[in-house]
Protein backbone atom coordinates (compact mmCIF):
# COMPACT_ATOMS: atom_id res chain seq x y z
CA UNK A 1 0.00 0.00 0.00
CA UNK A 2 1.40 3.42 -1.19
CA UNK A 3 1.91 6.06 2.00
CA UNK A 4 -1.51 7.17 3.08
CA UNK A 5 -2.38 10.99 3.18
CA UNK A 6 -4.26 10.12 6.22
CA UNK A 7 -3.59 8.03 8.82
CA UNK A 8 -4.81 7.32 12.51
CA UNK A 9 -2.28 5.77 15.01
CA UNK A 10 -4.19 3.99 17.94
CA UNK A 11 -6.59 6.34 17.95
CA UNK A 12 -9.00 6.39 20.98
CA UNK A 13 -11.79 8.38 22.47
CA UNK A 14 -12.81 8.01 26.26
CA UNK A 15 -16.15 9.56 27.29
CA UNK A 16 -16.15 9.22 30.84
CA UNK A 17 -16.26 5.09 31.20
CA UNK A 18 -17.52 4.77 27.71
CA UNK A 19 -14.76 4.04 25.18
CA UNK A 20 -15.98 5.54 22.07
CA UNK A 21 -12.94 5.25 19.57
CA UNK A 22 -10.95 2.43 20.37
CA UNK A 23 -7.44 2.28 19.44
CA UNK A 24 -7.86 2.48 15.49
CA UNK A 25 -5.48 2.42 12.86
CA UNK A 26 -6.55 3.96 9.96
CA UNK A 27 -5.22 4.36 6.76
CA UNK A 28 -6.41 5.95 3.29
CA UNK A 29 -4.41 6.34 -0.07
CA UNK A 30 -3.79 9.41 -1.99
CA UNK A 31 -6.28 9.79 -4.32
CA UNK A 32 -8.93 7.18 -2.57
CA UNK A 33 -12.70 8.04 -2.17
CA UNK A 34 -13.35 5.75 1.18
CA UNK A 35 -16.66 4.98 2.75
CA UNK A 36 -17.05 4.41 6.75
CA UNK A 37 -20.49 2.68 7.52
CA UNK A 38 -21.40 0.78 10.83
CA UNK A 39 -24.18 0.14 13.15
CA UNK A 40 -25.44 3.76 15.04
CA UNK A 41 -23.36 4.22 18.02
CA UNK A 42 -20.12 2.68 16.09
CA UNK A 43 -17.99 5.55 16.51
CA UNK A 44 -18.22 7.14 12.94
CA UNK A 45 -18.97 10.32 14.12
CA UNK A 46 -16.65 10.36 16.92
CA UNK A 47 -14.09 8.99 14.66
CA UNK A 48 -14.44 11.82 12.24
CA UNK A 49 -14.65 14.42 15.18
CA UNK A 50 -10.84 12.81 15.72
CA UNK A 51 -9.51 13.58 12.62
CA UNK A 52 -10.41 16.65 12.21
CA UNK A 53 -9.39 18.20 15.38
CA UNK A 54 -12.87 18.87 17.07
CA UNK A 55 -12.45 15.97 20.21
CA UNK A 56 -8.78 16.15 21.85
CA UNK A 57 -7.82 11.67 21.19
CA UNK A 58 -7.57 10.29 24.95
CA UNK A 59 -4.86 8.29 23.29
CA UNK A 60 -3.37 8.15 19.61
CA UNK A 61 -2.05 10.23 16.82
CA UNK A 62 -4.27 11.76 13.71
CA UNK A 63 -1.49 12.23 10.44
CA UNK A 64 -2.10 14.24 6.89
CA UNK A 65 0.20 13.38 4.94
CA UNK A 66 3.10 12.30 7.62
CA UNK A 67 1.96 15.88 9.84
CA UNK A 68 0.50 15.23 13.39
CA UNK A 69 -2.50 17.28 13.33
CA UNK A 70 -2.86 16.33 17.41
CA UNK A 71 -3.41 19.66 19.23
CA UNK A 72 -3.93 21.92 15.80
CA UNK A 73 -7.06 24.74 16.27
CA UNK A 74 -9.42 24.29 14.00
CA UNK A 75 -8.52 26.64 11.59
CA UNK A 76 -4.91 24.98 11.46
CA UNK A 77 -6.52 21.43 10.21
CA UNK A 78 -7.98 23.90 7.43
CA UNK A 79 -5.07 25.07 6.90
CA UNK A 80 -2.92 21.64 6.24
CA UNK A 81 -6.03 20.40 3.61
CA UNK A 82 -8.44 18.85 5.64
CA UNK A 83 -11.59 19.50 5.81
CA UNK A 84 -14.92 18.43 6.74
CA UNK A 85 -19.07 18.22 6.21
CA UNK A 86 -21.31 18.42 9.10
CA UNK A 87 -24.76 16.05 9.69
CA UNK A 88 -25.94 19.15 10.05
CA UNK A 89 -25.77 21.95 7.88
CA UNK A 90 -22.66 24.64 9.29
CA UNK A 91 -23.52 27.50 6.51
CA UNK A 92 -23.87 31.25 7.54
CA UNK A 93 -27.28 31.52 6.94
CA UNK A 94 -27.37 35.25 6.47
CA UNK A 95 -24.68 35.32 4.04
CA UNK A 96 -25.25 34.63 0.17
CA UNK A 97 -24.16 31.66 -1.15
CA UNK A 98 -21.46 33.70 -2.93
CA UNK A 99 -20.61 34.41 0.18
CA UNK A 100 -20.49 31.09 2.20
CA UNK A 101 -18.17 30.18 -0.60
CA UNK A 102 -15.94 32.66 -0.27
CA UNK A 103 -15.05 32.44 2.93
CA UNK A 104 -12.66 29.30 2.80
CA UNK A 105 -11.31 30.75 0.08
CA UNK A 106 -9.98 34.37 1.33
CA UNK A 107 -9.46 32.47 4.83
CA UNK A 108 -6.95 29.90 3.29
CA UNK A 109 -5.73 31.17 -0.19
CA UNK A 110 -2.39 33.26 0.17
CA UNK A 111 -2.16 36.46 -1.19
CA UNK A 112 -5.88 35.67 -2.69
CA UNK A 113 -7.31 38.10 -4.98
CA UNK A 114 -11.10 38.01 -5.18
CA UNK A 115 -11.36 37.31 -8.71
CA UNK A 116 -9.66 34.45 -8.13
CA UNK A 117 -11.79 33.67 -5.79
CA UNK A 118 -14.96 34.45 -7.33
CA UNK A 119 -13.88 32.28 -9.89
CA UNK A 120 -13.65 29.24 -7.81
CA UNK A 121 -16.95 30.29 -6.16
CA UNK A 122 -18.46 30.86 -9.72
CA UNK A 123 -16.92 27.31 -11.03
CA UNK A 124 -19.22 25.45 -8.25
CA UNK A 125 -22.22 27.45 -7.66
CA UNK A 126 -22.38 25.77 -11.66
CA UNK A 127 -21.03 22.27 -11.09
CA UNK A 128 -23.89 22.63 -8.15
CA UNK A 129 -26.66 24.12 -10.50
CA UNK A 130 -27.10 26.70 -7.70
CA UNK A 131 -25.38 29.59 -9.84
CA UNK A 132 -29.26 31.54 -10.18
CA UNK A 133 -29.86 31.48 -6.50
CA UNK A 134 -25.87 32.87 -5.68
CA UNK A 135 -26.61 36.04 -4.17
CA UNK A 136 -29.45 34.83 -1.93
CA UNK A 137 -29.36 34.42 1.88
CA UNK A 138 -28.22 30.55 2.51
CA UNK A 139 -31.08 30.42 4.77
CA UNK A 140 -33.47 30.56 1.73
CA UNK A 141 -32.37 27.33 0.69
CA UNK A 142 -34.34 24.18 0.71
CA UNK A 143 -32.12 21.33 3.09
CA UNK A 144 -31.01 19.13 0.40
CA UNK A 145 -29.40 22.34 -1.18
CA UNK A 146 -28.22 23.04 2.21
CA UNK A 147 -26.35 20.20 2.21
CA UNK A 148 -25.48 20.31 -1.37
CA UNK A 149 -23.79 23.96 -1.13
CA UNK A 150 -21.98 22.95 2.45
CA UNK A 151 -20.12 20.42 0.47
CA UNK A 152 -19.48 22.33 -1.96
CA UNK A 153 -18.02 24.95 0.39
CA UNK A 154 -15.07 22.40 1.38
CA UNK A 155 -14.00 22.21 -2.30
CA UNK A 156 -13.25 26.12 -1.93
CA UNK A 157 -9.93 25.44 0.53
CA UNK A 158 -7.18 25.69 -1.95
CA UNK A 159 -5.33 24.11 0.05
CA UNK A 160 -7.60 21.04 0.17
CA UNK A 161 -6.19 17.49 0.51
CA UNK A 162 -8.71 15.38 2.32
CA UNK A 163 -12.45 16.13 2.67
CA UNK A 164 -14.32 14.63 5.44
CA UNK A 165 -17.63 14.40 4.61
CA UNK A 166 -19.94 12.98 7.86
CA UNK A 167 -23.33 12.14 6.03
CA UNK A 168 -23.64 13.65 3.17
CA UNK A 169 -26.71 12.30 1.73
CA UNK A 170 -28.71 11.57 4.86
CA UNK A 171 -32.62 13.10 4.09
CA UNK A 172 -31.89 14.40 1.00
CA UNK A 173 -33.97 13.71 -2.25
CA UNK A 174 -31.97 11.94 -5.22
CA UNK A 175 -31.49 14.68 -7.36
CA UNK A 176 -29.39 16.55 -4.53
CA UNK A 177 -27.96 13.30 -3.84
CA UNK A 178 -26.68 12.51 -7.71
CA UNK A 179 -25.49 16.00 -7.76
CA UNK A 180 -23.50 15.41 -3.95
CA UNK A 181 -21.91 12.02 -6.07
CA UNK A 182 -21.14 14.17 -9.18
CA UNK A 183 -18.94 16.49 -7.49
CA UNK A 184 -17.31 13.96 -5.18
CA UNK A 185 -16.71 11.70 -8.45
CA UNK A 186 -15.78 14.64 -10.86
CA UNK A 187 -13.63 16.31 -8.09
CA UNK A 188 -11.53 12.83 -7.25
CA UNK A 189 -10.96 12.83 -10.96
CA UNK A 190 -9.80 16.07 -12.08
CA UNK A 191 -8.07 16.59 -9.18
CA UNK A 192 -7.24 13.82 -7.38
CA UNK A 193 -8.93 14.62 -3.88
CA UNK A 194 -9.06 12.45 -1.10
CA UNK A 195 -12.40 11.41 0.43
CA UNK A 196 -13.56 9.79 3.53
CA UNK A 197 -17.70 9.58 3.48
CA UNK A 198 -20.12 8.31 6.64
CA UNK A 199 -22.79 7.30 4.98
CA UNK A 200 -25.51 4.57 5.55
CA UNK A 201 -26.47 4.56 2.01
CA UNK A 202 -25.09 1.07 1.03
CA UNK A 203 -26.28 1.59 -2.90
CA UNK A 204 -24.03 5.01 -3.00
CA UNK A 205 -21.34 3.60 -1.19
CA UNK A 206 -20.87 0.87 -3.36
CA UNK A 207 -20.82 3.30 -6.42
CA UNK A 208 -18.32 5.82 -4.90
CA UNK A 209 -16.22 3.52 -2.58
CA UNK A 210 -14.03 1.40 -3.80
CA UNK A 211 -12.53 0.64 -0.44
CA UNK A 212 -14.92 0.64 2.64
CA UNK A 213 -14.00 0.46 6.20
CA UNK A 214 -16.65 -0.96 8.84
CA UNK A 215 -16.67 -0.02 12.52
CA UNK A 216 -17.92 -1.20 15.32
CA UNK A 217 -18.19 -0.82 19.04
CA UNK A 218 -15.27 2.10 18.71
CA UNK A 219 -13.21 -0.27 16.69
CA UNK A 220 -13.15 -1.25 12.83
CA UNK A 221 -14.25 -4.38 12.04
CA UNK A 222 -13.67 -5.69 8.69
CA UNK A 223 -12.21 -3.24 6.02
CA UNK A 224 -12.46 -4.29 1.72
CA UNK A 225 -14.92 -3.87 -0.88
CA UNK A 226 -18.51 -3.47 -0.33
CA UNK A 227 -19.00 -7.23 -1.72
CA UNK A 228 -16.27 -8.41 0.33
CA UNK A 229 -17.55 -7.15 3.74
CA UNK A 230 -20.85 -8.56 2.86
CA UNK A 231 -19.64 -12.17 3.07
CA UNK A 232 -18.15 -11.31 6.38
CA UNK A 233 -20.19 -13.28 9.08
CA UNK A 234 -19.33 -11.32 11.83
CA UNK A 235 -19.64 -7.95 10.18
CA UNK A 236 -23.47 -9.45 8.91
CA UNK A 237 -23.87 -10.70 12.70
CA UNK A 238 -23.19 -7.19 14.22
CA UNK A 239 -24.60 -4.66 11.11
CA UNK A 240 -25.67 -6.21 7.81
CA UNK A 241 -27.85 -8.48 9.85
CA UNK A 242 -30.19 -5.59 11.05
CA UNK A 243 -29.73 -3.47 8.26
CA UNK A 244 -30.19 -5.60 5.24
CA UNK A 245 -27.87 -4.52 2.19
CA UNK B 1 -47.23 78.02 23.34
CA UNK B 2 -44.52 75.73 21.70
CA UNK B 3 -42.71 77.73 18.78
CA UNK B 4 -41.89 75.12 16.11
CA UNK B 5 -38.21 76.51 16.51
CA UNK B 6 -37.90 75.36 19.81
CA UNK B 7 -38.92 71.81 18.62
CA UNK B 8 -36.70 72.27 15.79
CA UNK B 9 -33.95 73.12 17.65
CA UNK B 10 -34.30 70.50 20.10
CA UNK B 11 -34.99 67.68 17.79
CA UNK B 12 -31.22 69.02 16.06
CA UNK B 13 -29.51 68.65 19.12
CA UNK B 14 -30.97 65.24 19.58
CA UNK B 15 -29.65 63.97 16.49
CA UNK B 16 -26.68 65.66 16.72
CA UNK B 17 -25.83 64.06 20.15
CA UNK B 18 -27.58 60.81 19.56
CA UNK B 19 -25.14 59.88 16.10
CA UNK B 20 -22.26 60.05 18.50
CA UNK B 21 -23.86 57.93 21.54
CA UNK B 22 -24.82 54.87 18.28
CA UNK B 23 -21.21 55.33 18.00
CA UNK B 24 -20.83 54.11 21.40
CA UNK B 25 -23.52 51.84 20.88
CA UNK B 26 -21.96 50.62 17.36
CA UNK B 27 -18.87 49.36 19.59
CA UNK B 28 -20.38 47.75 22.10
CA UNK B 29 -22.63 45.98 19.81
CA UNK B 30 -19.79 44.87 17.19
CA UNK B 31 -17.80 43.19 19.93
CA UNK B 32 -20.46 41.58 21.33
CA UNK B 33 -21.05 40.34 17.71
CA UNK B 34 -17.57 39.09 17.33
CA UNK B 35 -16.69 38.01 20.66
CA UNK B 36 -19.84 37.19 22.86
CA UNK B 37 -19.48 39.02 25.50
CA UNK B 38 -19.94 42.50 26.86
CA UNK B 39 -17.50 44.89 26.77
CA UNK B 40 -18.31 46.71 30.22
CA UNK B 41 -15.15 48.65 30.19
CA UNK B 42 -16.23 50.82 26.79
CA UNK B 43 -16.37 54.15 28.65
CA UNK B 44 -12.53 54.01 29.75
CA UNK B 45 -11.74 53.97 26.15
CA UNK B 46 -13.75 56.11 25.83
CA UNK B 47 -12.19 58.23 28.37
CA UNK B 48 -8.68 57.15 27.23
CA UNK B 49 -9.96 58.37 23.62
CA UNK B 50 -10.66 61.76 25.18
CA UNK B 51 -7.32 62.15 27.25
CA UNK B 52 -5.75 61.28 24.06
CA UNK B 53 -7.51 63.89 22.28
CA UNK B 54 -6.84 66.60 24.96
CA UNK B 55 -2.42 66.22 24.85
CA UNK B 56 -2.69 65.94 21.39
CA UNK B 57 -4.63 69.37 21.12
CA UNK B 58 -3.31 70.81 23.96
CA UNK B 59 0.41 69.28 24.05
CA UNK B 60 1.23 69.06 20.12
CA UNK B 61 -1.54 70.03 17.69
CA UNK B 62 -3.91 73.19 18.78
CA UNK B 63 -7.93 72.66 18.48
CA UNK B 64 -7.16 73.88 14.92
CA UNK B 65 -5.84 70.23 14.34
CA UNK B 66 -8.67 68.20 16.20
CA UNK B 67 -9.79 66.64 12.84
CA UNK B 68 -6.04 65.16 12.63
CA UNK B 69 -6.28 64.50 16.53
CA UNK B 70 -9.20 62.66 16.26
CA UNK B 71 -8.14 59.92 14.55
CA UNK B 72 -4.95 59.25 16.46
CA UNK B 73 -6.59 58.86 19.21
CA UNK B 74 -8.79 56.71 17.66
CA UNK B 75 -6.19 54.74 16.27
CA UNK B 76 -4.22 54.54 19.21
CA UNK B 77 -6.94 53.24 21.70
CA UNK B 78 -7.14 50.37 18.98
CA UNK B 79 -3.95 49.65 19.37
CA UNK B 80 -4.26 49.18 23.13
CA UNK B 81 -7.19 47.15 22.66
CA UNK B 82 -5.54 44.96 19.91
CA UNK B 83 -2.69 44.78 22.23
CA UNK B 84 -4.78 44.30 25.74
CA UNK B 85 -7.51 41.42 24.40
CA UNK B 86 -5.15 38.76 24.05
CA UNK B 87 -3.40 39.44 27.43
CA UNK B 88 -7.15 39.63 28.85
CA UNK B 89 -9.89 38.70 27.19
CA UNK B 90 -8.42 35.83 25.20
CA UNK B 91 -7.11 33.58 28.03
CA UNK B 92 -10.92 33.50 29.62
CA UNK B 93 -12.05 31.76 25.69
CA UNK B 94 -9.25 29.32 25.81
CA UNK B 95 -8.87 27.93 29.56
CA UNK B 96 -11.20 24.56 30.65
CA UNK B 97 -14.00 26.80 32.01
CA UNK B 98 -17.29 26.52 31.51
CA UNK B 99 -19.35 29.52 30.54
CA UNK B 100 -16.17 31.99 28.93
CA UNK B 101 -18.33 34.91 28.54
CA UNK B 102 -19.07 35.25 31.51
CA UNK B 103 -15.65 35.08 33.08
CA UNK B 104 -14.18 37.95 29.80
CA UNK B 105 -17.16 39.96 31.15
CA UNK B 106 -15.88 40.31 34.45
CA UNK B 107 -12.38 40.61 33.55
CA UNK B 108 -13.80 44.18 31.78
CA UNK B 109 -15.17 45.13 34.86
CA UNK B 110 -11.98 44.71 36.41
CA UNK B 111 -10.00 46.64 33.47
CA UNK B 112 -12.94 49.60 33.95
CA UNK B 113 -12.01 49.97 37.59
CA UNK B 114 -8.34 49.44 37.22
CA UNK B 115 -8.64 51.99 33.84
CA UNK B 116 -11.00 54.28 35.78
CA UNK B 117 -8.23 54.61 39.06
CA UNK B 118 -5.06 54.92 37.10
CA UNK B 119 -6.63 58.12 35.02
CA UNK B 120 -7.29 59.66 38.22
CA UNK B 121 -3.77 58.80 39.50
CA UNK B 122 -2.04 59.93 36.92
CA UNK B 123 -3.61 62.94 35.73
CA UNK B 124 -5.97 63.84 39.00
CA UNK B 125 -9.82 64.14 38.97
CA UNK B 126 -9.56 67.51 37.04
CA UNK B 127 -11.95 68.42 34.72
CA UNK B 128 -9.89 69.17 31.15
CA UNK B 129 -11.06 70.85 28.66
CA UNK B 130 -9.21 70.48 24.87
CA UNK B 131 -11.12 73.96 23.67
CA UNK B 132 -12.48 74.58 20.40
CA UNK B 133 -12.51 77.04 17.27
CA UNK B 134 -14.74 75.74 15.69
CA UNK B 135 -17.28 78.10 15.11
CA UNK B 136 -21.14 78.54 15.60
CA UNK B 137 -22.83 77.18 12.59
CA UNK B 138 -26.08 78.27 11.40
CA UNK B 139 -28.05 75.23 10.29
CA UNK B 140 -31.00 77.61 7.94
CA UNK B 141 -32.33 79.31 11.00
CA UNK B 142 -30.83 77.22 13.70
CA UNK B 143 -27.77 78.11 15.41
CA UNK B 144 -25.99 74.69 16.57
CA UNK B 145 -22.13 74.16 18.29
CA UNK B 146 -19.54 73.85 15.60
CA UNK B 147 -17.90 71.23 18.08
CA UNK B 148 -20.78 69.35 18.42
CA UNK B 149 -22.16 69.04 14.77
CA UNK B 150 -18.72 68.04 13.99
CA UNK B 151 -18.78 65.47 16.29
CA UNK B 152 -21.67 63.69 14.92
CA UNK B 153 -20.76 64.37 11.06
CA UNK B 154 -17.41 62.28 11.68
CA UNK B 155 -19.60 59.74 13.81
CA UNK B 156 -21.75 59.43 10.46
CA UNK B 157 -18.82 59.24 8.15
CA UNK B 158 -17.29 56.76 10.27
CA UNK B 159 -20.37 54.52 10.57
CA UNK B 160 -20.67 54.58 7.06
CA UNK B 161 -17.08 53.60 6.53
CA UNK B 162 -17.58 51.20 9.21
CA UNK B 163 -20.72 49.55 6.81
CA UNK B 164 -18.79 49.88 3.57
CA UNK B 165 -16.03 47.70 5.08
CA UNK B 166 -18.34 45.35 6.68
CA UNK B 167 -19.78 44.66 3.30
CA UNK B 168 -17.35 44.86 1.03
CA UNK B 169 -13.91 43.69 2.34
CA UNK B 170 -12.60 39.86 2.88
CA UNK B 171 -12.33 41.11 6.92
CA UNK B 172 -15.70 42.33 6.74
CA UNK B 173 -17.07 39.30 5.35
CA UNK B 174 -15.18 37.28 7.98
CA UNK B 175 -16.59 39.22 10.59
CA UNK B 176 -20.04 39.36 9.66
CA UNK B 177 -19.75 34.87 9.14
CA UNK B 178 -17.74 34.59 12.80
CA UNK B 179 -20.67 36.85 14.12
CA UNK B 180 -23.07 34.35 12.88
CA UNK B 181 -21.03 31.19 14.08
CA UNK B 182 -17.79 31.25 15.81
CA UNK B 183 -17.74 27.43 15.44
CA UNK B 184 -18.72 27.41 11.46
CA UNK B 185 -15.86 30.02 10.60
CA UNK B 186 -13.17 27.75 12.44
CA UNK B 187 -14.10 25.05 10.74
CA UNK B 188 -13.70 27.25 7.30
CA UNK B 189 -10.01 28.00 8.09
CA UNK B 190 -10.51 31.67 9.80
CA UNK B 191 -8.72 32.60 12.85
CA UNK B 192 -11.04 33.39 15.62
CA UNK B 193 -8.79 34.50 17.82
CA UNK B 194 -7.41 37.30 15.82
CA UNK B 195 -10.85 38.02 14.57
CA UNK B 196 -11.38 38.89 17.94
CA UNK B 197 -8.38 40.86 18.73
CA UNK B 198 -9.19 42.96 15.49
CA UNK B 199 -12.74 43.44 16.65
CA UNK B 200 -12.07 44.19 20.39
CA UNK B 201 -9.59 47.03 19.07
CA UNK B 202 -12.23 48.45 16.10
CA UNK B 203 -15.35 48.45 18.71
CA UNK B 204 -12.94 50.40 21.52
CA UNK B 205 -11.60 52.66 18.77
CA UNK B 206 -15.00 53.17 18.03
CA UNK B 207 -15.49 54.46 21.72
CA UNK B 208 -12.42 56.52 21.75
CA UNK B 209 -13.68 58.14 18.62
CA UNK B 210 -16.66 59.13 20.62
CA UNK B 211 -14.38 59.91 23.53
CA UNK B 212 -11.92 62.35 21.11
CA UNK B 213 -15.12 64.16 19.50
CA UNK B 214 -17.25 64.45 22.06
CA UNK B 215 -13.68 65.74 24.58
CA UNK B 216 -14.51 69.46 23.95
CA UNK B 217 -18.04 69.31 24.91
CA UNK B 218 -18.52 66.99 27.90
CA UNK B 219 -14.95 67.81 28.77
CA UNK B 220 -12.08 64.97 29.47
CA UNK B 221 -11.93 63.80 33.39
CA UNK B 222 -11.40 60.06 34.49
CA UNK B 223 -14.97 58.95 35.20
CA UNK B 224 -16.32 60.98 31.85
CA UNK B 225 -16.92 58.05 29.82
CA UNK B 226 -19.61 56.65 32.25
CA UNK B 227 -22.84 59.00 30.71
CA UNK B 228 -21.89 57.79 27.42
CA UNK B 229 -21.62 54.10 28.38
CA UNK B 230 -24.80 54.17 29.88
CA UNK B 231 -26.89 55.75 26.91
CA UNK B 232 -24.59 53.37 24.71
CA UNK B 233 -26.07 50.24 26.78
CA UNK B 234 -29.59 51.79 26.67
CA UNK B 235 -28.97 51.93 22.84
CA UNK B 236 -28.42 48.06 22.05
CA UNK B 237 -31.04 47.13 24.31
CA UNK B 238 -33.13 49.33 22.66
CA UNK B 239 -32.62 48.72 19.32
CA UNK B 240 -31.38 45.19 19.83
CA UNK B 241 -28.33 43.69 20.62
CA UNK B 242 -25.81 42.35 17.39
CA UNK B 243 -27.80 45.13 15.41
CA UNK B 244 -25.88 47.53 13.65
CA UNK B 245 -28.91 49.43 12.21
CA UNK B 246 -30.30 48.71 15.33
CA UNK B 247 -27.61 50.74 17.37
CA UNK B 248 -27.92 54.17 14.25
CA UNK B 249 -31.74 54.66 14.76
CA UNK B 250 -31.86 53.59 18.56
CA UNK B 251 -29.15 56.48 18.95
CA UNK B 252 -30.81 58.62 17.42
CA UNK B 253 -34.30 58.13 19.25
CA UNK B 254 -32.67 58.38 22.13
CA UNK B 255 -30.89 61.66 21.38
CA UNK B 256 -34.38 63.03 20.06
CA UNK B 257 -36.33 61.67 23.03
CA UNK B 258 -33.57 63.05 25.95
CA UNK B 259 -33.36 66.50 24.27
CA UNK B 260 -36.89 66.99 23.67
CA UNK B 261 -37.75 66.15 27.27
CA UNK B 262 -35.55 68.39 28.65
CA UNK B 263 -36.43 71.45 26.23
CA UNK B 264 -40.09 70.56 27.20
CA UNK B 265 -40.17 68.57 30.34
CA UNK B 266 -37.74 69.19 32.70
CA UNK B 267 -33.77 69.45 32.14
CA UNK B 268 -32.39 68.42 35.50
CA UNK B 269 -34.74 64.70 34.35
CA UNK B 270 -32.65 64.73 31.06
CA UNK B 271 -31.42 61.27 31.89
CA UNK B 272 -34.26 59.97 33.12
CA UNK B 273 -36.38 60.12 29.53
CA UNK B 274 -33.81 57.66 27.95
CA UNK B 275 -34.79 54.94 30.61
CA UNK B 276 -38.53 55.48 29.97
CA UNK B 277 -38.11 54.82 26.03
CA UNK B 278 -36.45 51.95 27.25
CA UNK B 279 -38.65 50.44 29.28
CA UNK B 280 -41.69 51.08 26.75
CA UNK B 281 -39.64 49.45 23.72
CA UNK B 282 -39.09 46.54 26.28
CA UNK B 283 -42.75 46.07 27.10
CA UNK B 284 -43.58 45.89 23.26
CA UNK B 285 -40.33 44.42 21.81
CA UNK B 286 -38.59 42.67 24.73
CA UNK B 287 -35.56 41.85 22.15
CA UNK B 288 -34.92 44.99 20.93
CA UNK B 289 -36.26 47.03 18.12
CA UNK B 290 -33.72 44.94 15.32
CA UNK B 291 -33.00 42.30 18.27
CA UNK B 292 -33.47 38.28 16.95
CA UNK B 293 -36.04 36.78 19.48
CA UNK B 294 -33.41 33.80 19.82
CA UNK B 295 -30.15 33.48 19.27
CA UNK B 296 -28.44 30.38 17.64
CA UNK B 297 -25.50 29.11 19.60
Amino acid sequence: MAAPILETLQLTKRFGGLVAVNGVDFRVRAGEIRGIIGPNGAGKTTLVNLITGLYPPSAGDVRLDGASLLGCAPHRVAHAGLMRSFQVSRLFGNLSLLENLLIPYFALARGADRAAGEQRAWRFLELTRLATMAHDLAKTLSGGQRALLQVAVGFMNPLLKCYVLDEPFAGINPVIKESILALIEHENRANALTFVVVSHETALMRRLCGQITVMMDGRIAAEGTLDEIARRQDVIAGYLGKAGI
Amino acid sequence: MISTELIAQSLLAGIIIGVVYALMALGITFIYSIVKMINWAMGEFYMIGSYVQYFLIAQLLGPDLWFIAAPLAAFSVFLFGYFLEPLLIKPMFTAGIERKDDYATVVTIALLLMLRSLATVLSGPYQRNPGSNLPTVMLGPLPESGARLAAAVCGLAVMALFYVLLKTTWLGLAMRAAAQSRFGVQTAGVDIFRMDRIAFGIGVALAGLAGALLAPVFLVYPTNGIVTTTKGFEIIVIGGLGSIPGALIAGLMLGIVESLGASFLAPAYQNAYGFILLLIVLLIRPSGLFGERVRQA
